[in-house]
């Protein structure tokens, strides 16, 4: 029997269960309690996972082999239709979608429990893991751009869920508008693809492709990466995501964690097949990829939301993606967005914890000393810590090791390129270290003794990360290469950046772990057993540049308020001035001429209509006679 | 000897038109106005009769009848407007109804 | 000379009754001349050999037409002078207009055809009596689409006719 008649519709359940789920419970918001909606929600997604875990087993069994279904053709020339497919990128990613949607759900029972739109939120949810589903299990770059774009649509409506707040909902606008900046670069992309391949299907244009130019393949790549920018979150389109934490915890650990921006990362590496003909884009990638790492690593160390904090972390680490994808190593990326995936969802979800037992305060100045409190959340929270820190042997390590690994392994500038990285890693270690600290560990005078551990319905969910965020790295190490098999058929034309051997491996991991390391024990001198207080910094004469240091980080470089200045104060002056002298003078000028000439024009004919029969006697009379004087003129027949 | 021909008629009628015209444009009370409507139409039908003599044809005469019946139908409706117009100002006098001024 | 007679007897009656009705201030008088015109017309009709048209004519026109003309009237009263003036401003002057034009355009057609009238078709020598068996043979064969439009456009003006005369507003407060 073969496999792939199995596999045909199977992997379809999961695609469209989400959807049902989202119908259902918007059709019955009325009928059903919190209680019923939960039942629901969480068994569709436990399903979906299981249909899920059962098609990439199968589709391991069948050695990756790509399964096509095509739902119906849409326009024959050129080849459009709607089409799905199951390969092992979009595998892992079905997989690990459903995985954590069913994780998250179950930590929101908890997290919304009597939130006056509770079934709201799960219908929204449930949409978003939709259209999650639709972008990464398409066949073709429009059932993508409809994922693209739904994704955009339920992570607005994610964002300003609780739109009775004003920050909420300007947040939900802002990330809108960045990311049609992004989706407008992607769309003028998949016209220029239409143009070149005359058809949209993966298959065809990634792998059939000959004879197309390298200034095309590039023209193409550039604005996909500008898509691929504002939905991932990369420099200069990054700043809608640390606004987007005003959501609701959970769904901040799905979409601006887990899943959606990494969208963008997906999408470029489904693209490989031609993205690696285009130097220059390769190389705009890995340099947006640094800049945005180190840029977001920087502006995390002196944030003091709990979330805020994470929502740099997540940039930074889009951005090691990103540099992954760069240097061509685009198993990398994906390794590292599943690691990530798992440690962030984790951290999310802790600080989601930590939010909830101290009834929605997101200061981290006013929390500390709460891991005798909250011990089991604390603890999962270190987890998550140390595996973002690229600690061995957990999750981050491995993946983190291995970018830094790829970026060394292509020579050349990418020597400095790989310094850098090493230093955004190194940043992420003493952020992550200070986050923690402030959180479980320093004394910032304020009494916790009301606080207490969070409902099992929320813990279990962290253990479960835990676990994963320990374990997961174990899938694709330098000893064993579990992920590169799965996705060796989808990148099979795929020139992929090999680590380097030996010794020179050890040395670079070393340094990677000694980065980390570093990290962590400054972040503990500093917020830990706070050295700066027992030493007299005066005679450093430090005071300046740490201030400065701490007020850039704070502003993230005063780019927002360079963008606010820079862009939206000069667009609003330029579309002022053009609104006046384009729109008010020449347009609004133009039609007014000609509204106002018709007007005068016809107020002086009509007084020709005087309204009297007689005048229109004696008209029609005139004209009758000229019509005579004309036929006297002109015989109509020769004499 | 004067022969009376073809010309004689259509002179005829012509100065009939005229007529009818001149009235429709001096006059303002609407019933003098379909008269000299009617006038018009007679003329009309005195060219047609006539050419009907010159070639010899009896669609002319034919044609009369529609127009005799065209006419009734018109005098018919006018009238009734004319009767309408007037219980409503109390005059038949085209000169007041202005209301389709431009 | 019976025959000039015969024309020119009715033709001249044609012109006075024309006259009568666009200029006579009395709208009884103005309907007389139009019968004048009418019945003098039916005399022309006869010469002209179109003798059931005539008959119509007698009847229908001067008749039916004229009584329908005299009842409104009589209806609306024959006691309201018509004002002298013209209230249109410009009427006049565009009224002259016209008629200077038409003048001129009559002047210059006799005098460029030199005082002839060229119908570029001779008269038949045959004479064609108007009988209602030879109107009637053509009518209902070759014309009977149009007289079937015709009696449709009647019963349409009778009911338009009864639509607009019907005072609603009196009907209704007497009942």
């Amino acid at each position: 029997m073969c496999l792939e008649d199995k596999l045909e519709f199977i992997f379809l359940l999961p695609i469209f269960l989400p959807l049902l789920t989202s119908i259902f419970l918007f059709l019955n918001k009325k009928l059903f309690n919190e209680l019923v909606t939960n039942f629901f929600t969480l068994n569709g997604a436990l399903l979906s996972f299981a249909i899920a875990s059962y098609s990439f087993v199968a589709l391991a069994l069948n050695k990756f082999k790509a399964v096509n279904i095509e739902l119906f053709q849409w326009i024959s020339n050129p080849d459009i239709s709607i089409g799905f497919t199951l390969d092992g990128l979009s595998g892992i990613m079905l997989v690990l979608v459903t995985g954590l949607s069913f994780v998250i759900q179950l930590f929101s029972t908890s997290y919304m429990e009597q939130d006056e739109n509770h079934s709201n939120y799960f219908v929204y949810f449930n949409f978003f893991v939709f259209s999650m589903l639709l972008l990464v299990m398409s066949s073709n770059f429009l059932v993508m751009f409809f994922g693209w774009e739904l994704v955009g649509l339920s992570s607005y409506l994610l964002i300003s869920f609780w739109s009775k707040k004003p920050e909420a909902a300007k947040a939900g606008n802002k990330a809108f508008v960045i990311n049609r900046v992004g989706d407008f670069g992607f769309l003028i992309g998949l016209m220029i693809i239409l143009d070149t391949y005359n058809t949209f299907d993966f298959y065809e244009i990634l792998h059939n492709s000959t004879g197309v130019s390298e200034s095309t393949i590039t023209a193409i790549s550039l604005f996909l990466l500008l898509g691929a920018f504002g939905k991932s979150a990369q420099f200069p389109l990054f700043s809608w995501l640390p606004d987007a934490m005003e959501g609701p915890t959970p769904a901040s650990a799905l979409i601006h964690a887990a899943t959606m921006v990494t969208a963008g990362v997906f999408m470029l590496v489904r693209i490989s097949p031609i993205l690696q003909h285009s130097k220059l884009a390769s190389l705009l990638i890995i340099i947006f990829g640094l800049i945005t790492a180190l840029l977001a690593a920087f502006s995390a160390i002196n944030q003091y939301d709990i979330k805020k904090v994470l929502a740099y972390s997540t940039i930074s680490q889009l951005g090691f993606m990103f540099i992954a994808i760069g240097s061509g190593a685009y198993v990398a990326a994906i390794f590292h967005l599943v690691t990530h995936a798992f440690f962030k969802a984790l951290l999310f979800l802790g600080a989601g914890a930590v939010i909830h037992s101290m009834h929605h305060e997101q200061d981290i100045r006013k929390m500390g000393q709460l891991r005798k409190r909250m011990p089991t959340t604390a603890a999962m929270m270190g987890i998550g810590t140390l595996a973002i820190s690229g600690i061995p042997p957990l999750a981050g390590f491995w993946s983190k090791d291995e970018i830094l690994a790829s970026v060394f392994a292509n020579g050349g500038i990418y020597y400095i390129f790989w310094a850098l990285t090493l230093g955004a890693a190194f940043l992420t270690a003493f952020y992550m270290g200070r986050h923690w600290l402030l959180i479980f560990e320093k004394d910032n005078g304020f009494d916790h003794s009301d606080v207490i551990e969070a409902p099992k319905a929320m813990t279990r969910p962290l253990l479960l990360l835990g676990i994963f965020s320990v374990f997961i790295g174990f899938i694709n190490t330098p000893f064993f290469h579990g992920l590169e098999k799965v996705l060796h058929v989808t990148l099979q034309n795929v020139e992929v950046t090999h680590l380097p051997e030996g010794i020179t491996l050890v040395v670079l991991a070393v340094l990677s772990i000694g980065a980390g390391f570093t990290g962590l024990i400054i972040a503990f001198l500093l917020f830990g057993i706070e050295l700066h207080k027992r030493i007299d910094l005066q005679k450093f004469k430090l005071e300046y540049p740490i201030n400065l240091i701490k007020d850039l980080s704070l502003n993230v470089l005063y780019l927002n308020k360079f963008g606010n200045l820079f862009f939206i104060s000069g667009m609003k002056n330029l579309s002022r001035k053009v609104a006046v002298v384009v729109d008010g003078m020449l347009i609004d000028g133009s039609v007014n001429f000609v509204s106002t000439a018709f007007n005068k024009t016809s107020k002086i004919t009509s007084t020709t209509q005087t309204g009297m029969v007689r005048n229109y006697v004696v008209y029609f009379g005139l004209f009758l006679l000229l019509l005579i004087a004309l036929f006297i003129a002109t015989p109509l027949v020769p004499r | 000897m004067l022969e009376v021909t073809t010309d004689w008629y259509l002179t005829l009628a012509a100065m009939l038109f005229a007529i009818g015209f001149m009235g429709m444009m001096i006059r303002k009370n609407a019933l003098i106005m379909f008269m000299c409507i009617e006038l018009m139409l007679n003329a009309v039908n005195l060219t047609f009769i006539s050419a009907s003599k010159h070639f010899g044809q009896i669609d002319g005469q034919v044609f009369v009848f529609f127009v005799l019946v065209v006419a009734a139908a018109e005098v018919v409706v006018g009238l009734a407007i004319i009767v309408s117009i007037f219980r409503k100002q109390s005059s038949a006098s085209v000169d007041v109804l202005n209301v389709s001024r431009g | 000379m019976v025959e000039a007679l015969l024309f020119f007897a009715p033709a001249s009656l044609i012109i006075i009754g024309a006259l009568i009705v666009i200029f006579a201030r009395n709208p009884v008088h103005n309907a007389m001349g139009l019968v004048m015109t009418l019945v003098s017309l039916a005399i022309i009709y006869i010469t002209l050999n179109a003798t059931f048209v005539a008959m119509v004519q007698m009847l229908v026109y001067a008749g039916a037409v004229m009584t329908l003309f005299l009842f409104v009237i009589m209806m609306i009263g024959v006691d309201k002078k018509e004002q002298s003036t013209d209230s249109i401003k410009g009427q006049t002057f565009l009224v002259s207009g016209v008629f200077l034009i038409l003048i001129s355009l009559l002047a210059y057609v006799a005098v460029s055809s030199d005082f002839t009238w060229d119908l570029w078709f001779p008269p038949v020598e045959y004479d064609v009596e108007g009988t209602p068996q030879l109107i009637a043979g053509v009518l209902f064969t070759d014309w009977i689409l149009p007289f079937e439009i015709i009696s449709i456009l009647l019963i349409v003006a009778t009911a338009a006719a009864i639509a607009l005369a019907y005072d609603i507003k009196k009907r209704s407060s007497n009942a």
